[in-house]
């Protein structure tokens, strides 16, 4: 009993984190409709940033949060601006840009992952001091550090942020009825090139975050993003196009790999990902909290 | 008739005296009656340079010593250099370059098992002598072949049966808790070690194959704690090495010995920095294929003599890796003579067995053998000091075969 709720709380942890990467593609899939395969490279910028600015500018640790959310937002939005913008103006009525957005998606994970590989300072693993240390917290049997209940904490914390805001903000609502309807939110006068550019730039601020909270536990490497291959795996499983799907597949993906590393076999957890995607999908398409397809209104 | 039979017999005579006289490597590819030369490679530039840059900084440096003393036979050693960044493709790019193009009489290179292995069909095919820089190179060595000499630092089977016999020699373990990758290097580590858990008679209560890449260590680790061993073995890369130590000290399981095998812990330093945590490392080992600490008088001499040669870098600590390749080169040229062919030096190579004075037991060569070092070493380290364990362990070679 003991082992299955260790693995259950050790699960919710790193599930919080793949909500958060999983959000952060999500937001952007349903303004956009483009995948974003420079997520994971996101992250690892992010967390980067964040170690650069604890280790070299001296920034209290809780700053570095805001520090690093504020530079990838510019990154995205930025390149929102002059990547995507561009790309979408030369559509040619009748085809389809999708494709060339999403290659420039994974241009960016390249440019990111080279330019990371340029700095010296990646050449060794490296990890971030956690932000709490301390003695482990038992919850009965369980053991958990201060730095786990700190990701769950601002994971939670994070999500219920960015809730508020689409909800009671203007900007927030100005966003949705971009994503839902492009054309009439321009007929109604919201700047839609601009929503795009704010939508870019919160998911990159939101995979900066997780960077940092990912960076204690995983090591930083310029290869770490290939864990946007999860946040994807939390996505489907979640329903791409739901928010709070992205966050419900993210913990049940944690749970799921302790589960079948604990039952089945250690060099399982990394297959198990793609059989739960492979079932939901045969299953049930749109995720566990996706809606019906429907066409979209333009 | 006389006359004609002095001038035949005098033509004959010339010819005779031509024939001895001509280079005996005329048809010998890379040696001349002035210089050998031998096709080093390494990967000098990415993410891998580390492994790579320093050991062939210092078999070049073993192969200036040599010249300064004359050379070999009273030829130089020369050198022509590639760089294969680790990858395989391009070290067979760099290989065939340097055999077909420039000519080299032997290469020496490799420091990244998969790439040295790759070039093996290709050197075996031209009967070039391959022998490895610092690369493991399992795959390269067993079975093995005849141009291809390697492991100078020892093979994962090496590092599988020696931490086995550490940890129950000098630990005393009777219930052993093993973590290894699902990969060929986990493999190969995984059956030395059960063969010599076996042959010593002690149970290993517990066998986790990880992933090389995996993120979170929760799941083995909890089956591990859950068996109870009295020594954890991992072979685990350095990043989820770094996790399963954090894992065992989160989990308590600090009151028994964590050994990790060289892998793991490239720069030991920078290992206690990544983990975190000085409870982790209390009870902590690692082994090593060098016969000294990295800063041990032993060691220290070829730092010195690094630092003669190039003042302006600092060396790594792979950099003595790289010296006892070129020192059995330059042995077994010598023993094969001035009349040298490559068959002649891989019948020398064959013959090797010698004290470098860099790795922990003797590099040895023989008929069906290709693999030179079988020895290992282990330290204790607790975050800042490391202590060299008694005794050298020694895989014997029949364990996990």
């Amino acid at each position: 009993m003991t082992l299955i709720l260790q693995a259950l709380a050790s699960g919710v942890v790193t599930g919080c984190v793949y909500s958060l990467i999983a959000l952060s593609l999500v937001i952007v899939y349903k303004s956009t409709d483009v995948i974003n395969f420079a997520g994971g490279e996101i992250v690892m910028v992010g967390g980067y940033i964040g170690m650069f600015a604890l280790l070299f500018l001296g920034i209290p640790y809780v700053l570095i949060f805001v520090f690093s959310a504020l530079a990838t937002f510019a990154l995205g939005a930025a390149f929102d601006r002059v990547v995507l913008h561009k790309v979408l103006g030369r559509a040619v009525p009748g085809q389809s840009i999708l494709v060339a957005m999403v290659i420039a998606t994974v241009g960016l994970s390249y440019v990111l992952k080279g330019s990371a590989r340029l700095v010296p300072y990646t050449e060794e693993v490296r990890r971030l001091p956690p932000l709490f240390t301390g003695e482990p917290i038992f919850l009965g049997s369980v053991i958990l550090q201060p730095q786990d209940i700190a990701i769950v904490v601002i994971a939670v914390a994070v999500m219920l942020a960015l809730w508020c805001f689409f909800a009671f903000t203007l900007t927030g609502k100005a966003l949705r009825a971009t994503s839902q309807n492009p054309r009439a939110a321009a007929l109604v006068g919201i700047p839609v090139r601009t929503m795009r550019m704010t939508v870019w730039g919160i998911a990159s601020a939101l995979a900066a975050i997780a960077g940092i909270l990912l960076a204690p536990k995983l090591l930083m490497t310029p290869d770490m993003g290939v864990i946007v291959i999860l946040a994807f795996a939390a996505a489907i499983i979640g329903g791409f196009t739901s928010l709070p799907g992205c966050i419900v597949g993210g913990i049940v993906l944690g749970v799921i790999q302790n589960l079948v590393g604990l039952y089945v076999a250690s060099n399982a957890i990394s297959v198990a990902p793609f059989i739960v995607i492979m079932l939901i999908l045969a299953l049930r398409p749109q995720g566990l909290l996706g809606g019906r397809v429907v066409a979209k209104k333009v | 008739m006389t006359k004609f039979r002095s001038l035949r017999g005098a033509l004959l005579g010339a010819a005779a005296l031509l024939g001895l006289a001509a280079p005996a490597s005329a048809a010998e590819p890379g040696v001349t009656d002035q210089e050998i030369l031998i096709g080093l490679f390494a990967p000098m530039s990415g993410q891998l340079a580390a492994f790579g840059f320093d050991p062939l900084q210092a078999a070049k440096m073993w192969y200036e010593e040599i010249n300064k003393k004359g050379g070999i036979h009273g030829r130089k050693i020369k050198v022509a250099i590639e760089d294969d960044k680790c990858s395989p493709t391009e070290a067979v790019a760099v290989v065939k370059k340097l055999v077909t193009v420039d000519k080299v009489f032997l290469v020496n290179g490799g420091s990244c098992t998969a790439a040295a292995v790759a070039t093996q069909e290709f050197v075996t095919r031209e009967k070039v002598p391959f022998v490895m820089l610092n690369a493991a190179g399992d795959g390269g060595v067993f079975p093995a072949t005849r141009y291809m000499f390697g492991a100078f630092g020892g093979t994962q089977r090496t590092v599988g049966a020696t931490i086995m016999e550490f940890a129950i020699k000098e630990l005393k373990g009777k219930k052993i808790a093993f973590i290894a990758h699902d990969d060929d290097f986990g493999n190969s580590n995984w059956s030395t070690a059960q063969a010599v858990a076996k042959r010593l008679g002690v149970e290993v209560v517990a066998i986790e194959r990880i992933p090389p890449r995996i993120t979170d260590v929760t799941a083995p680790m909890l089956k591990i704690r859950a068996a109870n061993p009295d020594v954890l073995i991992s072979t685990a890369y350095p990043a989820p090495a770094v996790l399963i130590a954090q894992k065992y000290a989160e989990y308590g399981m600090t009151k028994i010995p964590l050994v990790q095998a060289v892998q793991g812990v490239p720069i030991p330093a920078v290992y206690a920095k990544n983990v975190g945590n000085p409870a982790a490392l209390t009870n902590f080992y690692y082994g090593s294929p060098l016969n000294d600490l990295t800063d041990g008088p032993k060691q220290q001499k070829w730092i010195d003599l690094y630092k003669q040669y190039y003042p302006d870098r600092k060396p790594g600590a792979f950099m003595t890796y790289g010296l006892p390749s070129a020192m059995a080169i330059t042995m077994a040229l010598e023993k094969a003579g001035k009349d040298v062919t490559r068959e002649k030096f891989v019948d020398a190579m064959e013959t090797l067995d010698f004290d470098s004075g860099v790795i922990a037991g003797p590099t040895v060569f023989a008929k069906g053998r290709r693999d030179g070092s079988r020895a290992s070493v282990f330290i204790k380290f607790d975050g800042t000091k490391h202590t060299l364990m008694p005794g050298v362990y020694l895989w014997n070679g029949k364990d996990g075969m």
